[in-house]
């Protein structure tokens, strides 16, 4: 009996000793971090050099973009540099906030520059004078560079012709104040207000109506819509597939629906074109370098490597977005391409987009008091 | 219990001012006497007892820490929550515990009945069969019946492109987005705890009371009622406890099936990162399971039901006759949906996904740190459970009880609810900690020790005391007993609790979710992330691999009950 307790015990104890020793090498890299860092990144990798020769350190990226977007951009990073990226997908802007005292991200990138602006404005961010921002339009990043947008979308109609005409579609996003629109075959899908692109929309429509009319058009909306999803993927998929006539997404999910093998005949609409209407509702993704994040010489290379023209390209990847850079030469598939529109010949909402983080904050008060930010269907 | 560590000290400071001074004052000599009173003359050694409060505090201060901060969360949030949003939610979340926890019992007891109590054809084999749905986490079923019944799923491919359907019902009717594909799922997905209490309890039924009620002329469904349902209510009870407690601490299948509870509000409003709405809603829950438990204990005490064992004889087996073919119709029709239909979707699509290269680097990273995290809770659960059970068995007091109950915090409530506690905790108070897996496998311990106790008890309790003092005569100190002694005859027992905290841990959704540090998805936060983009090849070799993990201590549960 004796034997067979220690033989047990020992093996015990190897296991959590194989265990502690496992973790204990990822926890030195994590905590380890951040004080070679600060001298310089050429030290940080003599100093690691001994347990893995490949390593040049970390960084870590928190994003709130779809996974499937940038994923490939961080395993190509990894691939140039050496630099291991940890990813935190699905992120939340307002996660940044409540490690202020315990940063933990060196980088954050968003599908709504409002949110980046908002960390901006609650000084979560830095400025850094980074090679080759000149590249990004003055209107398209903060005055002192902490964040900048790549790629454009604008908000818009998905619609699915088998079930509705291009003529029937409301042009307008004031028309959905009419409840007439529940009534369409299947109905309209929007999303959680939980959502970032959600977000930015009310966002606009806030600067353009006022509060009151906004609280009303988001009342009606949640009344009406046929369902209510937690991201715009379900949407462009439910609607592609005719469970409901419409729904209300950024236009590069029409771009990505046009590329399934089926369930692609749909078309889209830029809302509020005519001429006394408020031009379509516009938004960014981009990044922003976190202040005092952990390895922030390897931030700062990150975002440099992610201006160069050929990594702004593959920032787009498989979101199919509109690049800010479209000389950059962003190629899209065959079925895409005849259905671009570029950005310089819509008529776009005036609010100027960096102007989005002053209305985050109190955006999210006024979906919250709605209770949108709760609701599926 | 403060005032109980204070004795403690006290009586520690006495014993060590023993040498020196003989008459100290009265007062000491006073808090010894309650002291051992309390411990009924048999107080445990300080050194142990300061182990189980240890453990008793990891396992409630996150809690404690939730309730706390909700009540700073300022009154206009208060009644802003309680006009709006409460009252709604408590809604959703009472008619679906209450429906799910209904029909589930009905099906369990049937299904229990019609198998123990039967010649239903092949019985020995439904028996562990129609238990097998425990192994499928509910949030996976969702993904499966999304797939076959969803808006775009293949019934309504079949609808679609049959005439004659479309032509006398119209469109495809079934919406799996709603109140009814939620109850749907959590009751296929929940009906075996029911089954394999009630299956146990009727299997010990005497035969003697049901002979004196035939004899009295009752008819067999008059017995069913009047005898054996009776019989069978603390086990219906039991069952339905944990089938209510279930439903309102799931988070996955519910989120997928777009409905919102307290718990998937709780997550969204932290996912939201409005913490202070999230500890409100919290509290109410809270509140709503102790008001479950409470429940529990008083109609336990109330009820108590007496069988005479020294005449027991074996249930007799009752002929169906012509209802054999509806009662066969019954358990197939059970076990095809809740079974054979989930899994061979998810062989369907991992064959698809398999050959599309799922099983990638990316794949078996994400199973190894699950492994990695899960394989660390249970070994922490089983070497924080000894201290406890230890105490509990052997010096049975107030204190022990205490802290007993104290582990089963986090087991009975929620897992948002730990994992929010954690979040301030560790994020505030603990940042080394905060963001590396250290903190999910705490958060497993803090969810499932319980289960590693429950089993470690049942072996313990086996071990007589008398097994203890005789090594204890033998001058073994208590600590080397423990080891020596103690723990080479309960290591069965401990090591299955083990491999239950393993299976739960590798399961678990939403602590994960909130927890996860960046760069570390597990197998379920894959399962999750990947079948909401219906990206069905890549989440369905995850999904059957954490089916298949979860069949190794069936094994052991089924033998439990």
């Amino acid at each position: 009996m004796n034997k067979t307790l220690k033989a047990i015990l020992f093996a015990i104890l190897a296991l959590g000793l194989v265990f502690a020793a496992g973790c204990g090498n990822n926890e030195d890299e994590n905590t380890a971090e951040p004080d070679p860092s600060e001298v310089g990144s050429g030290q940080d990798e003599q100093q690691t050099d001994e347990e893995v020769v490949e390593l040049d350190g970390e960084i870590v990226v928190y994003s709130a973009r779809n996974e499937r977007f940038v994923q490939a951009l961080l395993d190509k990073f990894t691939a140039d540099t050496g630099i291991e990226v940890q990813a935190l997908h699905d992120a939340n802007p307002l996660q940044v906030v409540e490690e202020a005292n315990n940063v933990r991200a060196d980088v954050f990138i968003s599908n709504d520059l409002g949110a980046l602006g908002y960390l901006h404005m609650e000084g979560l961010l830095q400025g850094y004078d980074f090679d080759g921002i000149d590249s990004i339009p003055a209107d398209f990043r903060a005055d002192d560079n902490a964040y900048f947008a790549i790629s454009a979308r604008s908000r818009g109609f998905i619609y699915n012709k088998d079930m509705i005409t291009e003529d029937e579609m409301p042009k307008s996003i004031e028309e959905l104040f009419d409840p007439k629109w529940a009534d369409v075959e299947g109905g309209y899908a929007i999303t959680r207000g939980g959502n970032g692109g959600m977000i930015g929309h009310i966002s606009a429509l806030r600067y353009e109506w006022g509060d009151e009319k906004t609280a009303e058009w988001i009342e009606v909306v949640s009344e009406n819509a046929a369902a209510i999803t937690q991201g715009h993927g379900d949407i462009r998929r439910a609607v592609g597939a005719g469970e409901h006539s419409f729904g209300l997404v950024n236009n590069y999910y029409f771009h990505q629906q046009l590329v399934e093998p089926d369930n692609n005949n749909v078309g889209f609409i830029y809302l509020d074109q005519e001429a006394d209407q408020m031009g379509v509702v516009a938004n960014a993704a981009g990044a922003g370098l976190v202040k005092d994040g952990p390895n922030q010489e390897n931030a700062i290379a990150f975002i440099e490597w992610l201006l160069l023209p050929e990594n702004q390209v593959m920032f787009v990847g498989e979101s199919l977005e509109l690049l800010i850079n479209s000389d950059y030469g962003a190629s899209y598939p065959a079925e895409v391409e005849p259905h671009i529109v570029d950005f310089n010949d819509l008529k776009v909402q005036d609010m100027p987009i960096k102007e989005l983080g002053n209305y985050f904050q109190d955006t999210r008060a006024l979906i919250e008091q709605s209770g949108l930010d709760l609701e599926l269907r | 219990m403060k005032n109980d560590s204070k004795n403690k000290s006290q009586l520690n400071n006495n014993q060590n001012a023993k040498v020196g001074e003989k008459n100290s004052p009265t007062i000491l000599h006073f808090f010894r006497k309650k002291w051992f009173d309390s411990w009924q003359g048999n107080p445990p050694g300080s050194g142990l007892l300061l182990l189980g409060m240890i453990v008793a505090a990891i396992m409630s201060i996150p809690i404690i820490y939730v309730v706390w901060r909700s009540l700073f969360a300022g009154v206009d949030r208060w009644k802003r929550l309680l006009d709006g949003r409460i009252p709604e939610l408590l809604w959703n979340t009472f008619s679906l515990t209450f429906a799910v926890t209904a029909c589930a019992v009905i099906i369990g007891v049937t299904l229990a009945w019609i198998v123990v109590r039967t010649d239903l054809p092949g019985r020995k084999y439904w028996q562990w069969l129609l238990a097998l749905p425990l192994v499928i986490p509910p949030y996976v079923g969702a993904v499966t019946y999304i797939i076959v019944f969803g808006p775009s799923g293949w019934v309504r491919n079949i609808w679609r492109d049959t005439p004659w359907l479309v032509d006398t019902f119209g469109n495809y009717p079934l919406n799996i987005y709603s109140f009814w594909g939620v109850f749907f799922v959590l009751t296929m997905f929940t009906y075996p705890y029911v089954y394999l209490i009630a299956s146990a309890s009727l299997r010990k039924m005497n035969r003697n009371f049901e002979e004196v009620a035939r004899s009295q002329g009752m008819t067999t469904s008059q017995i069913f009622w009047k005898v054996n349902l009776p019989f069978l209510r603390p086990a219906i009870g039991a069952g339905a406890i944990l089938i209510s407690l279930y439903v309102l601490s799931d988070f996955g299948a519910i989120a997928m099936l777009r409905y919102v509870t307290f718990t998937a509000a709780i997550y969204f409003q932290r996912a939201g990162f409005d913490t202070a709405s999230a500890s409100v809603l919290s509290l109410v829950l809270i509140i709503l399971t102790v008001g479950i438990l409470w429940i529990e204990a008083r109609t336990r005490k109330k009820n108590k039901y007496y069988q005479t064992s020294n005449t027991f004889r074996e249930p007799d087996i009752l002929k169906l006759g012509k209802w054999k073919p509806w009662a066969i119709l019954y358990v197939v029709g059970v076990f095809f949906v809740s079974v054979v239909l989930p899994i061979s979707v998810l062989v369907y699509w991992s064959n698809i996904g398999i050959r599309m290269g799922a099983l990638d680097e990316r794949f078996f990273s994400f199973a190894w740190n699950s492994l990695k995290v899960s394989g660390l809770a249970a070994i922490l659960c089983m070497l924080l459970a000894l201290p406890i059970i230890y105490l509990k068995t052997r010096y049975p007091s107030t204190i022990t009880t205490i802290i007993d109950k104290l582990c089963y915090a986090g087991y009975a409530l929620p897992g948002v609810i730990v994992a929010l506690g954690f979040v301030f905790i560790f994020n505030n108070h603990i940042p080394a900690l905060y963001s590396t897996f250290y903190m999910v496998a705490l958060a497993f311990v803090v969810r499932f020790l319980p289960q590693a106790m429950q089993a470690g008890e049942a072996s313990l309790s086996l071990v007589s005391p008398r097994i203890d003092e005789a090594a204890r005569s033998l001058g073994y100190p208590p600590w080397k007993i423990m080891f020596k002694v103690i723990l080479p005859t309960i290591l069965p027992g401990v090591l299955a609790g083990g491999a239950l905290v393993f299976v739960s841990s590798i399961k678990e959704l939403p602590a994960t979710l909130m927890l996860r540090p960046p760069g570390f998805d597990t197998l379920a936060v894959r399962v999750y992330f990947e079948a909401s983009e219906a990206i069905y090849h890549l989440a369905a070799p995850a999904a059957l691999l954490l089916v298949i993990v979860s069949i190794i201590p069936l094994r052991y549960l089924l033998k439990k009950y």
